[in-house]
C-alpha cells in the first residue's frame, strides 16, 4: 500500500492572483530585449530600442554588423556569399565545425533545388557534400532527404517540402550566428532564451511530481490555460 | 579539429579542372586579381579535406610561401596566403605532413617578426594546427634561437596569440632543457596571467604549459609556487581551476599541476592544497562516471602523487572508496558497465589495458610503504587474482605494472606467510624474469628476493623452474642493482630457519644447487665486488651456506681453501666495520664445523687476525672474534685439548681474562662462556 501525497488543488485565478503579486522591472525586462536584438542581429531594431528605451547596448557590439550581413545573406538565399563573410570574419569557424559547414552547404543545394536547376545541384552535391557524408553518418540521413527533392516536380508539395520553407534559411542562420558567438567567446544564444528555457523545464518538473497547475501552452502567445 | 578522413587520389576528381584554374590565377601580374584568387581558393579550401588535397598535389604550398616570404608583397596578400596554409593544417594527417615537409614551418616562425598583427596572427594559427597535430615538428620550434623568447614577447598582444602561442608551448615543451629554455626566458612571468583569462580557450593551453614545464623540474616548480597573479600566489589560482564547476579537462590539468609541483619539493605534500584539493580531484577522476581515459589519467596521476608518501598513502586509502573503485579497473569490462555508444563501447574495449595498468600501478603506490593498507589491498575480493593474472597480460605495460605491485605487496611479512602462498605468483614471476628488460628485471628479481625470504616451503618449485640458474645470471650483470638482487635472493634461498619443523629448513640439496650454479670463481669474484652493498650479501649468502654442521663440513671439504683465501682478502683489505664482521661471523660458523675446524687452526695467519680483532676498538668485531674462538676451543667437541693447547700458546686465553673487564654484556658473556671450556 503506497502513501500518496495530497496535492494542492489551484484554480487559475488564484495562479494568476500569484503571478501577478511578482514584480519585474521594466529595466530588467529593456535590458533582455536588447541583449536579444543584439544577440540576434538587429542591428536597427537595436539602435532604435536604445534610443526609446534609453538603455546603453552594453555588449559588445565588434562583429555585430558583420553578422547582420552574414544573416542577411543566408535570409536571401546567398549562401557562397555568406560563407565568404564568414571565411573572412572566422577562417577558422567552419574548418573546426564540420557539421555546421555541412548545414551551409546543404542551403545552398536547397536554393539551387529552388531554382530548379537540377545538373548544379547534381553538380555541387557531388563535387561537395559526398566528402561530408564519408566524415559523418548523421550527415548522410539528411543528405538523402535534400537530394529527394531533386526527384519530384513540386518539392514543397513531397513529404520533405520543410526544407523549402523559410523558417529553413532562418534555422541554418541561427546556428550560424551562435557559433560566432561562441568562438568570440561570447554567449551564443540570447538570455530570454535561456528564461523560456528556465519555465519549460520548470513545468516539466512540477508535471514529473504530478502536480495539478495552470499551464503555460503557448510560449508565443503568454496563455496561461485552466489546470485540467 | 582536424578530421582523418584517409585522402583519395581521384583522376576523376570533378573539382579539378577549378584546382588548376586557382593555381594559374596565382601567377598573374595584377595583384589586386592574385589577392582575389587567393581568397577564392581560401573558400574553396576551407571545409573541404578533399580539395586541400587536391591544391597541395598542384604545388599551391610552394606559390602561398613565397607570397608569405616576400617582404615586398602587400600585407593583405601575405595574410590571406597565411590563411590558406592554416586551413590546409586543418586537413588529414597526411596533409599536415606534407605541409611540414614542404618546409613550411621555418618561414612560419621567421614570420611572427612582423609587425602586422593580423599577419602574425594568420601565421601563428597555422602553426597551432600543425604542432598540435601528429606529425608535429617539435624539434623545428627550437632551432633559431630567436624564436621562443619571441613568442613570450608578443604572447600577450591578443586572445588570438594568447591562445595559440600556450597551444604551441604546452605541446613542444618536452625536455627539461626545454623547461630550462622556456623558464630563463621568463615563461611563468608571461603566462601567469592568462591563468586567470576569461577566455576558456586561452586559460586551457595556459594551464597545459605549467603542467609540462613543472614536470620532474625543482627549479621551475619552486618558481612557479611563488609566483603571483594580481597579487594572488599562483598555486591558489591553481586550487580554483581544480573546482568542480570546471570542465573535467581543467580540474585534471590543474590537479596534475600541484601534483607536479609536489613531486618537485616545491609544495608539501602536507599542504592542503595537495591534501584537500589535489589528492580528493583526482580520486574523482577515477570514478565510474568518468570516461576511460579521464579515469586512466586520473589514477597514473594519482599513483605519481602518493608514490613517495606514506600520509597521503594513508588518506587515499580511506577516500571515497578508492581501492573499490580501483579494483573496478581490474573487472573492467563488466556486468556493471553501461553501453553508452558503440563507438565508444570500441574505444573503451581496445584500451582496457590502460586501466588495468593504471589501477595495478595505483595499487602499487597505495601499498608500499603501510601494513594495514596492504592487508586492505590484498583483502580486497579477487584482487589478487587479477593482480597475478596482470603478470602474464598480453600487454607489457600491464605486466611491469602489476609486478610493481607485487613488489609493494611483497613488502609485508605477513603476507607472505599467508596470502602468496595461496596465490601461484611464482610460475607467472618466473617467466616474466625470462627476457626481461632491465626495467622489468630490476623490479621483478627484487620482487622475488622479497617472497623468498619467507616462502620457503615452495621452493622446491622455484628449484625447478630455474630460479638459480637466473638469479646467478643476474650476479653477472654489469648493473649493480641487478647483481646486488640476485646475490640477495640467493642469499634468501639459502636462508635457514633454526627451528625443530622440518618445513623450513633449507635443504642440503638448495645450497649444493646455489654453489654449484654460482660457481665458487662467481662467489669469489662477486666477493671482490666494488659495490659494497653486492659484497655484503655475498658474505650473507656465504654465512647462509654455512649455516649446519653437516653442510658446513661438506661445503669447506669441497671449497676450504678458497674460502679462507677469500676471507683473508677482505679481512686484510679496506672494508667496513659491518662487512668485516660479516666476514667474521663466518669464520665463526665455521669454526662451528667438525672437519671444518682444522681449516682455521692450519692457518696462523688467520689465527692471528681473530686475536687482533679480540682487542679490536670496535666491540662488535670483538664479540664475533671471540665468538670464533668460543667454537674452536670448544670443549665438547673432539679434539678440543689440542685446539686449546695451541690457542693457549698464542696467548688467547690470557686476551680472554683481559676481556673480562669489558662493559659490554654480549662481550662478557661470550668472554665467560669461552673461558670455561679452557681446561
Amino acid at each position: 500500500m503506497s502513501f500518496t501525497e495530497k496535492h494542492e488543488e489551484i484554480t487559475k485565478q488564484e495562479w494568476m492572483d500569484r503571478l501577478n503579486s511578482l514584480h519585474i522591472s521594466r529595466a530588467d525586462m529593456n535590458r533582455l530585449i536588447m541583449n536579444y536584438l543584439v544577440t540576434e542581429g538587429f542591428k536597427e531594431a537595436a539602435e532604435k530600442f536604445r534610443v526609446e528605451a534609453g538603455i546603453p547596448m552594453n555588449m559588445d557590439t565588434e562583429s555585430l554588423d558583420e553578422r547582420i550581413k552574414i544573416r542577411d545573406a543566408i535570409q536571401k538565399g546567398e549562401i557562397e556569399e555568406a560563407m565568404a563573410l564568414v571565411n573572412n570574419l572566422h577562417p577558422e569557424l567552419l574548418d573546426d565545425n564540420r557539421y555546421l559547414y555541412f548545414h551551409l552547404q546543404q542551403q545552398h543545394l536547397i536554393e539551387l533545388i529552388r531554382k530548379k536547376d537540377v545538373e548544379g545541384a547534381l553538380q555541387y552535391a557531388q563535387t561537395h557534400l559526398a566528402e561530408r557524408g564519408e566524415e559523418n553518418a548523421d550527415v548522410l540521413n539528411e543528405l538523402e532527404k535534400t537530394l529527394a527533392l531533386l526527384a519530384f516536380e513540386n518539392p514543397e508539395d513531397s513529404p520533405f517540402g520543410e526544407l523549402l520553407h523559410p523558417s529553413q534559411r532562418q534555422k541554418v542562420a541561427s546556428e550560424l550566428n551562435s557559433a560566432i558567438l561562441e568562438v568570440e567567446n561570447r554567449e551564443s544564444t540570447p538570455k530570454l532564451a535561456n528564461m523560456l528555457k528556465l519555465l519549460l523545464w520548470a513545468q516539466h518538473e512540477l508535471d514529473q511530481k504530478k502536480v495539478k497547475y495552470p499551464h503555460m501552452t503557448d510560449l508565443a502567445k503568454g496563455d496561461i490555460e485552466d489546470p485540467k | 579539429m582536424l578530421m582523418d578522413t584517409s585522402d583519395m587520389i581521384c583522376d576523376t576528381y570533378p573539382g579539378e579542372m577549378i584546382g588548376r584554374e586557382y593555381m594559374e590565377n596565382l601567377y598573374g601580374e595584377d595583384m589586386d586579381r592574385v589577392l582575389h584568387s587567393v581568397v577564392k581558393l581560401k573558400n574553396a579550401v576551407i571545409g573541404n579535406n578533399k580539395q586541400k588535397f587536391h591544391m597541395m598535389s598542384l604545388g599551391v604550398v610552394g606559390r602561398l610561401l613565397e607570397f608569405i616570404q616576400n617582404e615586398r608583397a602587400a600585407v593583405g596578400l601575405r595574410t590571406e596566403s597565411a590563411i590558406v596554409l592554416g586551413s590546409l593544417a586543418k586537413g588529414s594527417q597526411a596533409n599536415v605532413k606534407r605541409l611540414v615537409d614542404s618546409g613550411v614551418v621555418p618561414i612560419l616562425l621567421q614570420c611572427l617578426n612582423n609587425s602586422n598583427l593580423k599577419f602574425v596572427e594568420g601565421c601563428l594559427r597555422c602553426l597551432r594546427s600543425i604542432f598540435t597535430s601528429q606529425a608535429a615538428p617539435v624539434e623545428l620550434l627550437y632551432t633559431d634561437p630567436g624564436v621562443v623568447p619571441h613568442m613570450l614577447d608578443i604572447v600577450s598582444q591578443s586572445p588570438t596569440t594568447q591562445e595559440c602561442i600556450c597551444s604551441i608551448l604546452a605541446q613542444c615543451c618536452k625536455t627539461s632543457e626545454h623547461q630550462g629554455l622556456l623558464y630563463s626566458n621568463g615563461v611563468i612571468e608571461s603566462l601567469a596571467p592568462l591563468l586567470a583569462s576569461k577566455m576558456y580557450k586561452v586559460q586551457m593551453p595556459a594551464l597545459r604549459v605549467f603542467c609540462v614545464i613543472t614536470y620532474t623540474n625543482q627549479i621551475v616548480s619552486s618558481a612557479v609556487a611563488s609566483a603571483t597573479v594580481s597579487e594572488r600566489p599562483l598555486p591558489d589560482l591553481l586550487v580554483e581551476l581544480c573546482l568542480r564547476d570546471k570542465s573535467v579537462e581543467m580540474q585534471m590539468s590543474s590537479a596534475k599541476c600541484l601534483t607536479y609541483m609536489c613531486r618537485a619539493n616545491a609544495l608539501s605534500s602536507q599542504d592542503s592544497k595537495i591534501v584537500y584539493k589535489a589528492l580528493p580531484t583526482l580520486i574523482r577522476m577515477c570514478k565510474k562516471d568518468r570516461r576511460l581515459e579521464e579515469r586512466v589519467e586520473g589514477a597514473e596521476t594519482l599513483a605519481y602523487l602518493i608514490e613517495v608518501d606514506l600520509e597521503l598513502q594513508r588518506i587515499a586509502s580511506y577516500s571515497d572508496h578508492l581501492i573499490p573503485t580501483l579494483s573496478e579497473f581490474l573487472r573492467y569490462p563488466s556486468t556493471q558497465t553501461t553501453v553508452m555508444d558503440l563507438k565508444r563501447l570500441d574505444y573503451d574495449m581496445k584500451h582496457s589495458y590502460e586501466l588495468r595498468a593504471a589501477a595495478l600501478m595505483a595499487f602499487a603506490s597505495l601499498g608500499a610503504n603501510d601494513e594495514d593498507i596492504r592487508k586492505k589491498i590484498i583483502e580486497t575480493e579477487n584482487l589478487m587474482d587479477h593482480v597475478v593474472c596482470g603478470l602474464s597480460d598480453p600487454v607489457i605495460r600491464v605486466r611491469l605494472a602489476a609486478v610493481r605491485c607485487l613488489h609493494s605487496l611483497s613488502r609485508s611479512v605477513q603476507q607472505l606467510r599467508t596470502s602468496f602462498q595461496d596465490h601461484a605468483v611464482w610460475k607467472p614471476l618466473m617467466k616474466l624474469l625470462q627476457n626481461a628488460d632491465d626495467d622489468m628485471l630490476t623490479v621483478a628479481s627484487s620482487t622475488l628476493c622479497n617472497l623468498l625470504l619467507e616462502f620457503s616451503p615452495s621452493k622446491e618449485p622455484m628449484l625447478e623452474s630455474g630460479a638459480v640458474d637466473l638469479l646467478c645470471d643476474l650476479t653477472k650483470r654489469d648493473d649493480p642493482a641487478l647483481r646486488l638482487n640476485g646475490i640477495w635472493a640467493l642469499m634468501n634461498m639459502a636462508f635457514q630457519v633454526e627451528t625443530k619443523n622440518m618445513a623450513f629448513q633449507a635443504e642440503q640439496k638448495v645450497k649444493s644447487q646455489i654453489l654449484v650454479a654460482l660457481g665458487t670463481d662467481q662467489l669469489f669474484k662477486l666477493l671482490s665486488d666494488p659495490d659494497v652493498n653486492v659484497l655484503m650479501k655475498t658474505l650473507g649468502l656465504l654465512r647462509n651456506l654455512l649455516s649446519n654442521k653437516p653442510h658446513i663440513d661438506h661445503i669447506m671439504g669441497m671449497h676450504g681453501q678458497q674460502i679462507m683465501q677469500a676471507i683473508v682478502l677482505i679481512l686484510e683489505g679496506e672494508h667496513t666495520i659491518e662487512v668485516k664482521e660479516q666476514t667474521l661471523c663466518i669464520l665463526a660458523n665455521i669454526s662451528d664445523g667438525t672437519t671444518a675446524k682444522d681449516f682455521i687452526m692450519a692457518n696462523d695467519d688467520v689465527l692471528k687476525k681473530i686475536t687482533n680483532y679480540m682487542i679490536h676498538a670496535n666491540v662488535r668485531l670483538q664479540i664475533a672474534a671471540t665468538f670464533c674462538i668460543s667454537n674452536l676451543v670448544w670443549n665438547e667437541e673432539e679434539g678440543a685439548l689440542e685446539r686449546q693447547m695451541k690457542l693457549r700458546d698464542m696467548g688467547v686465553q690470557k686476551l680472554l681474562q683481559q676481556l673480562l673487564s669489558s662493559s659490554d654484556t654480549v662481550l662478557f658473556d661470550k668472554v665467560k662462556t669461552a673461558l670455561q671450556q679452557f681446561t
